[in-house]
């Protein structure tokens, strides 16, 4: 129950928090992505079929997933780090896994408006979705616990502010562009094609693709991101420790 | 100069009748080695009681915020035990937070949270419920002369004004132990005053409290005992009137030079006011005072080095 009451209070901080960044967030969970969803159709050409709408559609939230999860997420964790707000955490009683769970909670929030911001989005501009909810809400939470594990990982190895954030930015929008989310694997350049298909926003694209299309083939994505968010977050839990050698 | 009784380096200070559940912190042999070989705490020994106040005074990178960060789990020690309410702050530092209330150096506040979310929320993270939390942060901002801060956003306090939110967060749910690395720091000298008015009252109230400074007028006006710190050893530790009892030359004579009426001010050491007179006769000083000393002046005795912070300039004659 205090392990509850604590994670809630570390979220709340960070909601409250926000009311000063309501503008960025938006862009970047929304806006960025939406205009992206733009950019790919008018790429394609007028005539795009349903399922290359559906693929622009999952690459957006995956974006907008990575941008809220990596860059965003790990700012806030590198700024507390950074500024000696980690240091009033540490004074506490409180769990270093109940921070980070506090954080993680915010992070689905976030998830959860971007999503459904995004579907609405898409129905505005003519998409036909019919999501299979409990996929698309299985491939989402898997998608933000990966990249927030590795949002964690970067702000807890970071050696300076600079760094970190720097390193965060080019995760949160590289891990989109390097891997086959807007475009099919065939049309990536061949050097890069096997590398970007093991990518964790891969089998986020693919996983949204299926759910956003009604399927609940969703398996071997969830496994793979299931893994990969044990792997990322398990470090991340590690290397987040109030104490020091 | 200084007895031997008031060294603090040796284990045996530690008085048998001080048992371990009476003992707010109990600190032996405490050693911090830095993996570049830097020694920053060597066997530092410590007991600390409830409703006592100790300062551990020191010039900066004496070792002070080391040895507190220890205290407060924050930093593993390299050898040596420290013991919170006889909990084992090594072996258990979740335990032994329960009962610290901490105000680090350099901690950072959240600059959208207003004074008021500050106190509830963390009130919340020590574990209060959602009312008392309320009616303490209420209590808190109001001792803390915060009143006419409480709902703006810290990001529009002044620097001072946020280390006193630092420490008010320290004092939420009312720890049996406060640890204080130099809450004071940055403050003017009324906002100096009120949270030495703070803290006094928490040791009134029973706490054990253990602060660092480099402010010599808080060491004096706050403590119960001193501890002085340099290069990593605790040289001394007791009440002032014990530190500066045991001082061989207890009179300061600080004059100007002569032919030099602006030039900074000599100080000398005697053992008797007669002494100090004959001084000013046969060097036939207009400009002088003859005073008691003060832990400043144990201080130097100790360590032969002055504290930054004070305001006058002087060139030392001892």
């Amino acid at each position: 129950m205090r392990r509850l009451s604590d994670i809630l209070c570390v979220f709340r901080i960070q909601l409250i928090s926000m009311r000063a960044e309501i503008g960025p967030f938006l862009l970047a969970a929304l806006v960025f992505p939406s205009a992206m969803y733009l950019f790919a159709k008018a790429v394609s050409g007028s005539e795009a079929t349903l399922p290359t709408q559906l693929r622009f559609l999952a690459g957006s939230i995956v974006f907008s997933l990575s941008l809220t999860s990596i860059s965003w997420l790990g700012y806030l964790l590198l700024e507390n780090r950074f500024t000696g707000r980690l240091k009033l955490f540490a004074t506490l009683p409180l769990a270093p896994s109940s921070y980070i769970c506090g954080f993680l909670l915010f992070a689905f929030v976030q998830a959860s408006v971007a999503t459904t911001t995004l579907l609405l989005v898409g129905k505005v501009f003519g998409v036909q979705v019919r999501p299979s909810l409990l996929s698309l809400a299985l491939v989402v939470i898997l998608t933000v616990l990966c990249l927030c594990g590795l949002g964690t990982v970067i702000a807890a190895c970071a050696r300076s502010f600079t760094e970190g954030s720097l390193l965060t930015d080019a995760c949160g929008a590289g891990l989109v562009f390097l891997a086959p989310v807007y475009y099919p694997p065939e049309m990536m350049p061949r050097a890069l094609r096997g590398a970007s298909q093991i990518l964790p926003t891969a089998f986020a694209a693919d996983g949204v693709q299926a759910a956003l299309s009604g399927s609940y083939a969703v398996g071997t994505q969830v496994i793979v991101l299931g893994l990969m968010s044990v792997f990322t977050l398990g470090f991340g839990f590690r290397l987040t420790n109030w104490r020091q050698n | 100069m200084i007895q031997e009784s008031l060294m603090a380096t040796e284990p045996t200070e530690l008085s048998p009748r001080d048992g371990i559940a009476t003992a707010a912190i109990r600190v032996c042999g405490l050693v911090k080695q830095y993996r570049d070989g830097t020694e920053a705490n060597r066997g530092i020994n410590l007991e600390l009681h409830s409703g006592e106040l100790v300062s551990i005074l020191g010039p900066n990178g004496a070792g002070k915020t080391t040895f507190l960060r220890q205290i407060t789990t924050e930093l593993r020690p390299t050898s040596g035990s420290i013991e919170v309410f006889g909990i084992d702050a090594i072996a258990s530092p979740e335990q032994a937070k329960q009962m610290m209330g901490i105000t680090p150096q350099d901690a950072g506040v959240f600059e959208s949270l207003t004074v008021l979310e500050h106190f509830e929320l963390f009130g919340r993270l020590k574990g209060m419920r959602k009312t008392v939390a309320h009616r303490e942060a209420i209590n808190l901002i109001e001792s803390l002369g915060l009143t006419a801060e409480t709902e703006k956003r810290v990001g529009l306090l002044s620097g001072g004004q946020r280390r006193r939110v630092l420490v008010g967060i320290a004092l939420l749910s009312q720890p049996p132990l406060l640890v204080l690395d130099e809450p004071t720091t940055g403050l003017d000298p009324s906002s100096r005053m009120v949270v030495w008015g703070v803290i006094r009252r928490a040791v009134t109230d029973g706490a054990g409290v253990i602060l660092s400074t480099h402010y010599i007028e808080e060491a004096e006006r706050l403590s119960d005992r001193v501890g002085i710190i340099s290069r990593g050893r605790l040289i001394a530790c007791g009440s002032l009137d014990e530190l500066l009892g045991c001082l061989e030359r207890s009179y300061r004579l600080s004059y100007r030079a002569l032919l030099d009426p602006f030039g900074k001010v000599c100080k000398c050491y005697f053992a008797s006011f007669a002494e100090a007179q004959q001084r000013v006769t046969s060097e036939h000083l207009s400009e002088y005072s003859i005073t008691r000393a003060t832990l400043e002046d144990v201080y130097f005795t100790l360590t032969g080095e002055r504290l930054a912070n004070r305001d006058e300039e002087y060139e030392t004659l001892v």
